[in-house]
């Protein structure tokens, strides 16, 4: 919470609780009773009543209240809920509501407070302030919560001007609008939209995708003994190497570059249909900057990622599929250049013939709410002969 | 003023309920979790005016089916930011008049069909004390018959968040004093046992070998007032002990992905799960693979994707997703009928009356009778809205919800009110 905005959270709670000292302490107790409900069903009859009572003692708790919900623990957020949709509807069935209205639109406008919270609130805002909405939501295109209801306002107008001819304002609001897009399909749509007005944009580079690897194999590997058995670019990577791959074939590096819209690549055209084996991608990658960053991936049948020789992330799990952003792990980034190796197993062929037997994979870095890191290629500039076709 | 409406309430009531034959219809399907009702006098026709005893907006979306107990009619639905606002909604049976609305947050949205799912597509569960309600974001929640909450399970926090394409539609079931519910997605998949107090597990069965599935679980007896708790799922059905989660019997042959719910009849199992793998009749019990021994007949035609089939008697009737109903000899697996119904279908059939309802996607509902011969229609009735959620029988009134309401039909004209 910002400090201009502690003040009249103080006044708040001491207008509450000045003349029910006694009850706020209770209050408190509750909420923290609330807050102990965990894992397994634990704490929900002490919730139960702990809820009970808050609901009980009416408006007075929502300055408390609405600190409260910000808490991760969503058991906890449930509870509390309940508390907020019954004060605030037996305070709304009042001829003369007693709101804290300025104290709900300053929760709604702290990016400190959850989200979800802040959503909530805003909704009951909706009741007592109509013109708030609209206006907070115009200002919030670097906002977690609203960024996409901003970003939806924006298309909208984008759309008008389009439909207008003014084919300029519409590109400056759908580009706003793409470089604040964080999901794949808003990202897709907007991408789409600047496209039909004959401005391209780059969705790869947008999402930190990495398209552009050396892939080797197949190795073999009997059954699903791939994931536990090591070849031998997990000792060193030897790009002119090569190994003797399945069924006695010489494997070595090649180059391939995905021409996928969201970098997915498909082993199957990259290395070769096969089952029962295990493929290697590797690239290298510059960061601007020592960062840590989320590593977002995912694999058909699983997979395993080493950072600059580090296993950062691995899942056993075999049935499987490429989704975008399936996995997430932490990695940090040294500034310059840096090493990234992904093990691919390909499990037996599913005894029913007509089950798809994929191999693929699809991995980008980007912060936690899903820009990209802002990394690049550090591979050697390579010819549109390596694309995939 | 009292008693007057005490006196027009039990009038109500009586009018409402119609005979001694009234049931509830607590759960997912039914009383049997087989759509079937055992309730006489139902409606035979009706359209977007006539025969409607009333209708309510519902908010949100969602397919889950309306259960009914007594004089209340309880439906999930979700929306907001990635449909992670959940909804538990209690109407009145009578008037369709909103008497509580539970609302929750749910903890981790997966993906969803734009049309036929939401967070809010398995249906909820009622033993008329509480009511048991599972979404896709893996939450459980029990509140009382007034909607307030009781207890509530994170089952995506304590044991992985659902990976699914579709949103989890699987409908918990009540065995005791357990609610157990199927958990089969792309992630680590298990059927767990929850106590119905508490919340607490009572058992759970991780299931690694497991994808993706949608079907729902299914009860059925096996004698000394036993049961088996069935569950079909990733080319088979496994068959488990209710009480302790125990592994008893699995018959292979199903879908990798399956959505339809067995049901039970005349001492066996009928399980389908198309569009290409066969409907199979099977005598439950035994121990370990039991394909080869107890699969009584197979038939490889008609087969749902998405809706689950019915049994009437000795026929069992299925209509798959493009509207092609077919009606099986029970006996033998052999097709009596096969028939183009009229649009595409989501919703699974019900029956009653000796009736049997399809509906299909534009919420158009082919009513025929359950006939030992031949397929005979008996009316075709438009609610004039499309229909994802399988209906719901009680009380003589047919509970049919939208994508956006909530309709009850009493089938009466103007002049029968």
């Amino acid at each position: 919470m910002t400090g201009r905005r502690v003040v009249p959270w103080i006044a708040a709670v001491l207008f509450f609780a000045g003349p029910f000292q006694a009850t706020a302490d209770e209050i408190d107790t509750r909420l923290q009773t609330i807050a102990a409900c965990g894992l397994g069903g634990q704490g929900s009859a002490a919730a139960k009543q702990a809820a009970r009572a808050l609901s009980d003692a009416g408006i007075e708790v929502l300055p408390r209240l609405l600190e409260a919900m910000d808490t991760d623990n969503i058991l906890a957020a449930n509870w509390y809920r309940t508390v907020f949709e019954k004060v605030t509807r037996q305070e709304l069935k009042k001829t003369s509501p007693q709101f804290p209205v300025q104290l709900l639109r300053d929760y709604v406008r702290d990016t400190g407070h959850q989200g979800r919270s802040r959503r909530l609130v805003l909704g009951l805002l909706d009741r007592l302030d109509a013109e708030f909405r609209e206006s907070f939501i115009a200002t919030q295109i670097a906002d977690a919560e609203f960024r996409n209801d901003a970003i939806a306002a924006l298309l909208k107008q984008g759309d008008e001007f389009h439909e207008a001819g003014k084919t300029d304002e519409a590109a400056q609001a759908y580009e706003m609008a793409f470089r604040a897009a964080r999901e794949s399909g808003l990202i897709q749509t907007t991408a789409a939209k600047l496209k039909a007005i004959g401005r391209e944009v780059s969705i790869i580079e947008h999402m930190g995708l990495v398209i552009d690897w050396h892939v080797l194999g197949p190795f073999d590997a009997p059954g699903k003994s791939g994931f536990d058995t090591s070849f031998p670019p997990e000792e060193t990577v030897d790009l002119q190497a090569t190994y003797p791959g399945q069924s006695g074939r010489e494997i070595s590096w090649k180059r391939f570059r995905t021409t996928d819209k969201l970098g997915s690549v498909n082993l199957v055209t990259a290395i070769a249909p096969v089952e029962e084996a295990v493929g290697y991608a590797y690239t290298e990658i510059f960061s601007p900057r020592d960062q840590d960053v989320q590593l977002r991936c995912g694999a058909d049948d699983n997979l395993s990622v080493w950072v600059n020789g580090e296993k950062v992330f691995a899942r056993r799990q075999w049935l499987n599929g490429t989704r975008l952003d399936r996995f997430t792990a932490p990695v940090h980034l040294k500034s310059g250049k840096n090493s990234v190796l992904v093990k691919i197993c390909q499990g037996p062929q599913h005894k029913n013939p007509a089950v798809g037997n994929n191999w693929s994979m699809q991995l980008r870095f980007c912060d936690k709410d899903g820009a990209s890191a802002g990394t690049r290629s550090a591979l050697p500039v390579e010819s549109e002969a390596n694309a995939e076709k | 003023m009292f008693v007057k409406s005490a006196i027009l309430g039990c009038l109500l009531s009586t009018v409402l309920v119609g005979s001694a034959t009234a049931e509830n219809w607590p759960g997912w399907r039914g009383p049997d979790r087989n759509g079937v009702s055992t309730e006489s006098e139902l409606p035979t026709e009706w359209s977007e005016t006539v025969g409607i005893r009333w209708k309510t907006a519902v908010p949100g979306s969602g397919i889950s089916n309306p259960i009914v107990w007594d004089d209340r009619v309880i439906v999930t639905a979700s929306d907001g930011v990635q449909q992670a606002d959940l909804h538990v909604i209690c109407y009145a049976a009578d008037d369709g008049r909103e008497l509580w609305h539970q609302r929750l947050w749910g903890t981790a949205p997966t993906r969803y069909h734009a049309n036929k799912s939401s967070m809010a597509s398995p249906a909820a569960v009622t033993d008329g004390h509480h009511v048991f309600a599972f979404f896709g974001t893996g939450d459980v929640f029990c509140t009382d018959m007034e909607g307030q909450l009781q207890w509530q399970r994170s089952l995506a926090n304590e044991y992985g968040q659902f990976e699914n394409r579709f949103a989890a539609s699987s409908s918990p079931l009540l065995h005791q004093d357990t609610v157990i519910v199927q958990c089969d997605h792309y992630g680590d998949s298990y059927v767990i046992a929850l106590d119905q107090e508490t919340g607490a597990n009572r058992w759970k069965h991780d299931r690694p070998e497991a994808w993706l599935s949608w079907a729902s679980p299914q009860l059925i007896p096996v004698g000394n007032g036993q049961s088996e708790l069935i569950v079909s799922g990733s080319h088979k059905v496994d068959a488990f002990d209710p009480v302790t989660g125990e592994q008893l019997w699995t018959v292979t042959g199903m879908s990798r992905e399956c959505i339809p719910t067995p049901v039970f009849g005349d001492g066996s199992l009928y399980v389908v799960s198309g569009p290409k793998s066969p409907t199979m009749a099977i005598r439950p019990g035994g121990r370990g693979d039991v394909t080869e021994t107890h699969v009584r007949w197979r038939n490889t035609r008609g087969a749902p994707f998405v809706p689950s089939a019915i049994l009437v008697g000795n026929r069992y009737y299925l209509v798959d997703d493009a509207g092609i109903a077919t009606c099986l000899n029970t006996a033998d697996g052999k097709r009596v009928w096969q028939k183009r119904l009229s649009g595409a279908f989501t919703a699974s059939p019900i029956a009653g009356d000796q009736k049997v309802y399809f509906t299909n996607e534009r919420g158009e509902t082919t009513v025929i009778a359950a006939t030992q011969r031949g397929y005979k229609r008996l009316a075709l009735n438009s609610v004039g809205e499309p229909v994802f959620a399988s209906p719901a029988i009680s009380q003589g009134c047919i509970y049919m919800r939208t994508n956006r309401h909530l309709i009850c039909i009493d089938g009466r004209s103007d002049d029968d009110q």
